[in-house]
């Protein structure tokens, strides 16, 4: 009797929150065009009901798939009494379905936060229509087309679990669930600059007050990118992270788009320039968002990766045609408004190179979606099926990311409208002595390779130009102070936790692009078969298979090998890769076995199945130096960001006393 | 005359991007072909990197585990064709399994240094003395 109730439950609270969600789209415009508070009020509380309904729904999901209730359909399709806890908890977000819920489900949170504690302003009423709006189409496709509620008449007695790929690694509870609160966060900002469009306030009030939500969205997507590159490292066994693979793809367009958006709005705040720039940017951050869920998840484009296809690509493509439509039809109705006014003083300036950057960060994006989308229109012209290959990735874009690479490291040296020409010369002596130092010490060790190199030629130039940062603001106060260094460093760091924010995410910057060179600008990749006993020689390593294993648990059967790992005549570690089964009905999914060190990763995958008579192995053995900076330059990213998040009380009533002389700016602009 | 010569430079950039941007695309795309879609023409497809699609050929497959050099017949019904693979086979690796090879032709053998098995539920081997659907069997592998 209960299994009827679940399914029963979570498909009505589906149906209520689409009705709830339509509620408060159109009274939330009504009450936002009439300026009728009594509405305003009606469709924010309309907000807060459709957050706990749609709570209620994920819940009732949950609750089922703990209980193991298979007479729900997702349960029966996906997941699997065996499994461990955490596996049926996340099992919500592996499949279409669930995943579509969840993205509703963090939709409806953000709304209903920003619902009651976002700041009253003219803006609000209309960016609550639009985000309910987008919570309409995204309960609606899980309501009507993907609705994981439907109930079972003859329920299986267990399942087959979630795909074994997913199961083989905790990184899958945590990736997808960072990618859409990347994408949720990033709609705010999007909802408020229609808003702004829709009310005529073309200025930053719009930014200002969605700067921490920007900022949220973009860093969460960032983490989720590099966590996904970890999980693919740790689990595809090719030793690799990054394939340049459809689905990775659609995550990174958006980012880098964001990024952009992030770039550009300091100019605006500063400037009052770029206004039309910015809005466009965001608009098609979000466009570009749906425009990947579609690709990916309606199987236009083949991917390695796409563990969940469905039929909702038709909505997801329409939806995109719509918000296309209405975000850049609205920006060319006010165009009048957000074109700027102001004109770039100096190409040599602070804002002359965060224009610069845009341009290249849009390029990086538009050739990643030109090599997404060419395999399409390939097919459609001639009807072959085609892939593109990394290299084509690799060959445009790397390039631009030294661009991006060179500017990283002038730009915030540049002061804003146009740079002087003594401070500038000393501080581009300065760096070209850095590039000059570390791509000289590249070289003298052996460095050959244009990429790797320049990029650590690059790193010095950045590491040089952080510290002249540093040293600008540092050594006055210095001057002044009777503490140490530490202490002033650390209350700078207190005091413009924005300023040192960003010096902390370009560090990681830094640190992220010195992994991607070396890993894969020097990774060894080798396949050994060794019997048993006897040992293979592999950079510097003995390796041993000394024996063979076999655990069996609940939900999982492994096999593998133990395998020794020497240096020198010293043991240094023991290496288990092994090849796991999840539950009957699964394919085998190998695991490999990594030791990190800080210079390099050995990375043993294993490539044949060890049953109790084999008498040897097959070793996918993969050296990759300075793998592991990749990892930790995405933990410091997202320290950075985190940090300049969190503003010191001091510029807060700072940037309230500029918005206030924006907002009597622009009065006078209008009489 | 500033503005010109920006405008200049504008289409200069424009122009070596585009260049660059179809060259690197002409090299990097890897075509989807069955062996009889190869067969019909070799000569357009000499050099380059394609991605051959089929069924392992029973009876053909194999593996030397010392020299880790895996061989099998790839075909479509119409067309086979030798291949070589520097590599342990996959754990689904089987006669009649669906198999994607990417790689180049080299004097009529395909040496390939990619192996991916391919699965799906809709395509199901024929049975022995049954012709194989050709259109399926593509749709099935892309």
């Amino acid at each position: 009797m209960l299994h009827l109730q679940l399914g029963t439950l979570g498909m009505a609270s589906l149906f209520l929150a689409v009705a709830l969600a339509l509620y408060a789209t159109i009274v939330g415009a009504l009450g936002a065009s009439r300026r009728d508070a009594r509405l305003q009020t009606s469709a924010r509380l309309a907000a807060l009901a459709t957050f706990l309904v749609v709570a209620t729904a994920v819940a009732v999901m949950e609750a089922a798939l703990i209980t193991n209730d298979f007479s729900v359909q997702y349960v029966a399709a996906n997941s699997r009494i065996a499994s461990p806890l955490w596996v049926k908890i996340a099992t919500l977000w592996a499949a279409l379905e669930g995943s579509i819920l969840l993205w509703g489900f963090l939709l409806t949170a953000y709304t209903a936060l920003l619902a009651f504690t976002a700041p009253l302003s003219p803006l609000r009423p209309w960016a609550l229509a639009i985000l309910s709006g987008v919570q309409v189409f995204f309960l609606g496709v899980a309501a009507f087309i993907v609705n994981p509620f439907h109930t079972l008449a003859n329920p299986p007695l267990d399942g087959p679990g979630p795909n074994a790929l997913l199961q083989n690694h905790w990184m899958m509870a945590v990736h997808p669930v960072l990618m859409y609160l990347g994408f949720v966060g990033l709609t705010v900002p999007f909802a408020y600059a229609m808003a702004a469009l829709i009310t005529r306030r073309p200025g930053s009030e719009w930014m200002v007050q969605t700067r921490r939500w920007a900022l949220t969205g973009w860093g969460f997507l960032g983490a989720a990118i590099v966590a996904g590159g970890w999980w693919s490292y740790d689990v595809l066994g090719w030793g690799g992270y990054w394939a340049w693979d459809p689905v990775e793809n659609v995550s990174f367009m958006p980012w880098l788009t964001a990024t952009a958006f992030i770039h550009g709005v300091q100019v605006q705040e500063r400037r009052r320039m770029l206004k039309s720039w910015n809005v466009m940017l965001i608009a098609l951050t979000f466009c570009l968002s749906i425009l990947g869920t579609f690709l990916t998840r309606s199987g236009v484009i083949s991917s390695v990766h796409a563990f969940a296809s469905g039929p909702v690509g038709p909505a997801f493509l329409a939806f995109f045609v719509l918000v296309t439509l209405f975000a850049f039809g609205l920006i060319a109705l006010r165009w009048d408004q957000v074109r700027d006014r102001a004109e770039l003083d100096a190409v040599v300036s602070r804002e002359g190179g965060f224009l610069t950057a845009n341009i290249l960060f849009l390029a990086i994006a538009f050739a990643v979606l030109l090599g997404t989308l060419f395999p399409l229109l390939v097919e459609a012209v001639s009807g072959q099926r085609v892939t593109v290959g990394p290299p084509f990735f690799d060959q445009v874009t790397l390039p631009l990311w030294m661009l991006v690479f060179l500017l990283m490291g002038i730009g915030p040296l540049l002061p804003w409208r146009k740079a002087e020409g003594a401070s500038l010369k000393r501080n581009l002596l300065w760096l070209a002595g850095g590039f000059v130092v570390a791509g000289g010490l590249a070289l003298a060790l052996g460095m050959r390779e244009i990429y790797p190199t320049l990029t650590v030629a690059l790193a010095g130039y950045n590491l040089v130009s952080l510290g002249l940062l540093l040293g600008q603001v540092l050594v006055p106060r210095l001057r002044l102070s009777t503490r140490g260094a530490w202490s002033v460093l650390w209350g700078y760091a207190h005091e413009s936790r924005r300023r040192v924010g960003s010096m902390i995410a370009h560090l990681a910057i830094v640190i992220i692009a010195l992994g991607i060179a070396f890993s894969s600008g020097y990774r060894v990749d080798q396949q050994v078969r060794i019997d048993f006993g006897k040992s293979a020689a592999f950079q510097g390593y003995t390796l041993t298979p000394v024996d063979r294993f076999m655990d069996r648990s609940a939900s999982r059967i492994s096999s593998g090998a133990v395998v020794d790992v020497s240096k020198g005549g010293r043991q240094v570690a023991t290496l288990r890769p092994r090849i796991n089964i999840f539950g009957s009905s699964q394919e085998p999914v190998s695991k490999p076995a990594v030791m990190t060190t800080f210079s390099h990763d050995l990375y043993l995958n294993l490539d044949n199945t060890i049953g109790p008579t084999t008498s040897y192995v097959v070793l996918r053995m993969v050296y990759s130096p300075l793998v592991s900076w990749i990892w930790f330059g995405g933990l410091l990213f997202a320290f950075g960001v985190l940090m300049s998040l969190m503003p010191a009380r001091r510029q807060l009533a700072e940037r309230r006393l500029e918005l206030a002389g924006e907002a009597s700016g622009e009065e006078h602009a209008q009489a | 005359m500033r503005k010109t010569a920006y405008a200049v430079l504008g289409v200069a950039v424009l122009a070596v991007a585009g260049i660059m941007l179809y060259k690197a695309l002409n090299n990097s795309l890897v075509y989807f072909v069955l062996p009889n879609e190869y067969a019909r023409d070799p000569q357009g497809f000499a050099g380059r990197r394609i991605r051959l699609g089929g069924l392992v050929e029973p009876g053909t497959v194999h593996f030397n585990d010392k020299t880790l050099m895996l061989t099998f017949t790839i075909t479509d019904s119409i067309k086979s064709y030798p291949v070589r693979y520097q590599g342990a086979p996959p754990d689904l690796f089987k006669a009649n399994q669906g198999v994607v090879v990417e790689g180049t032709f080299d004097k009529g053998t395909f040496v390939g240094d990619q192996l991916l098995i391919k699965h799906s539920s809709d395509y199901r081997p024929p049975k022995p003395g049954q012709p194989i659907d050709v259109n399926m069997l593509k749709k099935t592998l892309q």
